[in-house]
C-alpha cells in the first residue's frame, strides 16, 4: 500500500490570547506554539498502522514554512518514509480549494493507493481540503473516518462517523482519499532518537513551479473566497450566580433547567 | 563505552546487587502498588526477559524518590533499572498520551505543560525583575522551573523570591523566556535521547552566563543539574540555601508573626537526593511565632508525595490511599496547622490530598516562599 498523508502545521490557540493584526485579516502568531494539526496526527498514525500491517511506503505532503520541518521529522520518526514540503507564498492558503489544488499537484508526482488527511484543520475549521483533494485527483473519497479495513482486490472498507454516534460503513475502490476523524487510533510518541534517525530520510522542499502547478491557478486572484475580516466575538456576560445552601441551589438550578426546556 | 553498547547488566551494575531486598523493603509505593524493585533488578539480568519486564504496568509506579538508592548497602540505584525499562517503551513510541504530550511539549516548547515558550516569563508581569544577559557578571542566576513559571498555583514562589531579593539587595538575575526545562521528569520518564539533548543544550546555554552560581526554585531542577550535568561551569544551589545564608547574615527581617504549628515535609529531590535538610527548617523557625513540628518519618525517611518520577503524567492503576493522603493524615494527627514544603510538585500533590480529605478549613499546604512572602516588609 502506497500512502500519502497530508499534514498541516497549525497554531495552538486553545490557551493563547488571540489578537488580530492591524491588517484585519491575519492574527498575531508571535506568542503561539505550533504543532501538527490534531486530526492530521491521527492520519499519520493510521498510515503507519496500515504500513505495519500491510507493508508499503508513506509519503508526507505538507504546505508550510521551514520551521514545520520538525513536525515532518516527527512523522518520519513514527514510520513515514519520505516527505515533500511545499513552501511558496503565492498560494491562497485561506481557501481550501486552492490548497487542495496544490496538494493534488504534489500527489500527482507520486504513486499512491491511498491519501489520508485529517478531517478538519484546527485553525480555520473548513473541513473541506480532503474532499476537494479527492475531486482534484478524480478519485473516491470518504470523510470523517473512524475505522479503516484494507480488503483484497484494491478495496477498503471504512466507517464514517455520523451524528448521534451512528456509523456509516462504506466500501471504496482504491485509489481513494480518506479524511480521518480524531479518536480512530492513539497516536504514538516520536522519540528524539527516532527524530534524529529520520534526518536521513528524504525531505524535498519544492515550489509550485517544481510541481507543475501554475501559481496563477492557486493564488488570491484564482480564489473565489475573499477574506474580508477577522474579529474576536464579543463576550456576552449573562452568568447568573445562584445563592443559598446546596439544597436551595440544586432546587433553583433544576427549575431553571426545566423552565428553559433543557431537560 | 557508550550507554548504547553496554548490556543492561553492565549499565546498571546488576551483578553488584546482593538481593538483600532493602530496596523493596523501603520502597514507599509498595503499600499501594504491586511494585517489587528487587525482583526487577534480579530479572533484568536475563536479557531475554527485558521486553516482558518493560511491559509490566508497575514500572510506571516508581516515583523516583530514591529511597531504594539511599538504602542500598551496595551503593546501587535500583530505581534506574525501572527507568531503563521505561526507556524501552519510550523508544517504541507506545506510551500514555499524557506522557507523549508532555515529552513532545518539552521538545517543542521547552516545558512539559504544553504551554507556549513565549509565555514562560508572563509570571514576571508587574514585578521589577532583573533579567540576566550572557557575559554580564551576576552572583545568583535564578532558574525558575517549568511548573513554577506556568502554574498559577505555584507562581507565588517565584514572585515572592523576586520581592524578597529586591528588598535585601542581593545581586541576582532571572533568565528570560529562553529558559528551558532541566529534564528532571524527562529523565525519569525514560526519554534518554531527549534528556541527553537537554543536558547538552542547557549546559551550553548556562555556561555563557557569567554567574557565580545557579539558584533553582525547584528541588527537581536542583538535583538534576547537580547529578546529571557534569559540564556545568558553576555550582547549583536551591533557593532555601541562599535564603539560609541571608538569614545567618541577618539580612532577612520579617514583619508580623504567624502563631501556627508548621510541619515541614522534606521533598525527596531536596532531602534524600540533594542532602538539604536544615536550611528549610531554619527558614521556617525564623518566622516569628511559628512552632516547627516534625513528622515521625522525616529527613531521609521522609514519605514521598508521589509527584516525581514523571508521575504528574502517569496515573497509577492502584485505587488504594495515595501517599500524599497518608502524609496529610499524619500532619493532621500531629496537630499541624500548616504543611510546609519546598517543591512545587509537593504543593500540588499534598494540597490535592488535603482537599480530597476535606481538611481545607483547618489546614493549609504552603510552599516556604509562599509563607515567607507574607512577612516581607513592604
Amino acid at each position: 500500500m502506497k500512502t500519502i498523508v497530508c499534514i498541516k502545521y497549525v497554531p495552538d490557540t486553545s490557551e493563547a490570547e488571540v489578537k488580530v493584526n492591524p491588517d484585519g485579516i491575519t492574527v498575531d502568531s508571535s506568542r503561539f506554539s505550533f504543532d501538527i494539526n490534531d486530526a492530521d496526527n491521527y492520519a499519520v498514525e493510521e498510515s503507519v498502522l496500515i504500513k505495519e500491517a500491510k507493508g508499503g511506503e508513506i509519503t508526507v505532503v505538507s504546505i508550510g514554512p521551514k520551521k514545520s520541518d520538525v513536525m515532518i521529522r516527527m512523522a518520519m520518526a513514527k514510520g513515514c518514509d519520505k516527505a515533500v514540503r511545499i513552501e511558496d507564498d503565492r498560494i491562497a492558503g485561506h481557501d481550501p480549494l486552492m490548497v487542495a489544488k496544490v496538494l493534488a499537484g504534489a500527489a500527482k508526482g507520486e504513486e499512491f493507493d491511498l491519501v489520508l488527511t485529517g478531517c478538519m484543520a484546527s485553525d480555520d475549521g473548513h473541513m473541506s481540503t480532503g474532499v476537494a483533494l479527492a475531486e482534484e485527483l478524480g478519485v473516491n473519497h470518504a470523510s470523517m473516518v473512524k475505522k479503516i479495513e484494507v480488503l483484497d482486490g484494491g478495496k477498503i472498507k471504512v466507517s464514517r462517523e455520523l451524528e448521534g454516534g451512528l456509523m456509516e460503513v462504506v466500501e471504496l475502490e482504491l485509489p481513494a482519499v480518506i479524511t480521518i476523524q480524531t479518536g480512530i487510533n492513539e497516536p504514538r510518541y516520536a522519540p528524539i532518537r527516532g527524530i534524529r534517525e529520520a534526518q536521513k530520510k528524504e525531505l524535498k522542499v519544492v515550489k509550485l513551479d517544481d510541481l507543475g502547478v501554475d501559481p496563477a491557478s492557486v493564488g488570491p486572484d484564482a480564489s473565489q473566497i475573499i477574506l474580508e475580516a477577522l474579529y474576536i466575538p464579543e463576550v456576552e456576560s449573562s452568568a447568573e450566580f445562584i445563592a443559598g445552601d446546596p439544597n436551595e441551589k440544586a432546587e433553583k438550578l433544576a427549575s431553571i433547567l426545566v423552565k428553559g426546556g433543557l431537560i | 563505552m557508550s550507554a548504547e553498547s553496554q548490556t543492561f547488566t553492565e549499565r546498571y551494575d546488576l551483578l553488584g546487587c546482593i538481593q538483600c531486598g532493602r530496596c523493596t523493603g523501603g520502597c514507599p509505593v509498595t503499600v499501594r502498588a504491586n511494585l517489587n524493585v528487587r525482583r526487577f533488578v534480579n530479572d533484568a539480568y536475563y536479557e531475554e526477559k527485558l521486553d516482558e519486564l518493560a511491559r509490566q504496568a508497575e514500572i510506571w509506579d516508581c516515583t523516583a524518590c530514591h529511597t531504594c538508592a539511599v538504602r542500598c548497602p551496595k551503593g546501587l540505584k535500583p530505581l534506574e533499572v525501572l527507568l531503563g525499562l521505561r526507556a524501552m517503551i519510550i523508544e517504541s513510541g507506545k506510551v500514555e498520551p499524557t506522557v507523549r504530550d508532555a515529552l513532545q511539549s518539552v521538545l517543542l516548547e521547552g516545558n512539559p505543560w504544553e504551554k507556549s515558550r513565549a509565555a514562560r516569563s508572563d509570571w514576571m508581569e508587574g514585578l521589577d525583575v532583573k533579567i540576566a544577559e550572557p557575559g554580564v557578571p551576576v552572583e545568583n542566576l535564578f532558574f525558575v522551573c517549568c511548573t513554577i513559571a506556568y502554574d498559577p498555583r505555584v507562581q507565588a514562589i517565584a514572585k515572592n523570591i523576586v520581592r524578597l531579593l529586591n528588598k535585601t539587595g542581593v545581586d541576582y538575575a532571572f533568565l528570560d523566556d529562553s529558559e528551558t526545562c532541566c529534564g528532571s521528569e524527562v529523565y525519569t520518564l525514560g526519554e534518554e535521547g531527549l534528556f541527553e539533548m537537554l543536558v547538552e543544550d542547557n549546559t551550553e546555554y548556562f555556561n555563557e552566563y557569567s554567574a557565580k552560581r545557579i539558584v533553582t526554585l525547584s528541588p527537581h531542577c536542583f538535583t538534576t543539574y547537580n547529578v546529571h550535568y557534569p559540564d556545568l561551569n558553576k555550582p547549583v544551589i536551591h533557593y532555601t540555601q541562599l535564603l539560609d545564608e541571608l538569614l545567618k547574615e541577618g539580612k532577612l527581617v520579617w514583619k508580623g508573626d504567624l502563631p501556627k504549628k508548621i510541619v515541614f515535609h522534606d521533598p525527596c529531590y531536596l532531602g534524600k537526593q540533594g542532602g538539604v535538610y536544615d536550611e528549610p527548617r531554619d527558614l521556617l523557625k525564623s518566622i516569628p511565632g511559628a512552632e516547627l513540628l516534625e513528622f515521625e518519618r522525616c529527613r531521609e525517611r521522609s514519605l514521598c508525595c508521589e509527584g516525581g518520577g514523571g508521575k504528574m503524567w502517569v496515573e497509577s492503576e492502584s485505587k488504594k490511599e495515595r501517599l500524599a493522603e497518608t502524609r496529610i493524615k499524619d500532619a493532621k494527627a500531629l496537630g499541624a496547622d500548616i504543611v510546609a514544603v519546598a517543591c512545587p510538585f509537593c504543593v500540588l500533590t499534598l494540597e490535592d490530598a488535603m482537599k480530597g480529605l476535606g481538611y481545607e478549613e483547618e489546614m493549609r499546604v504552603a510552599e516556604i516562599m509562599e509563607l515567607l512572602g507574607e512577612f516581607i516588609e513592604a
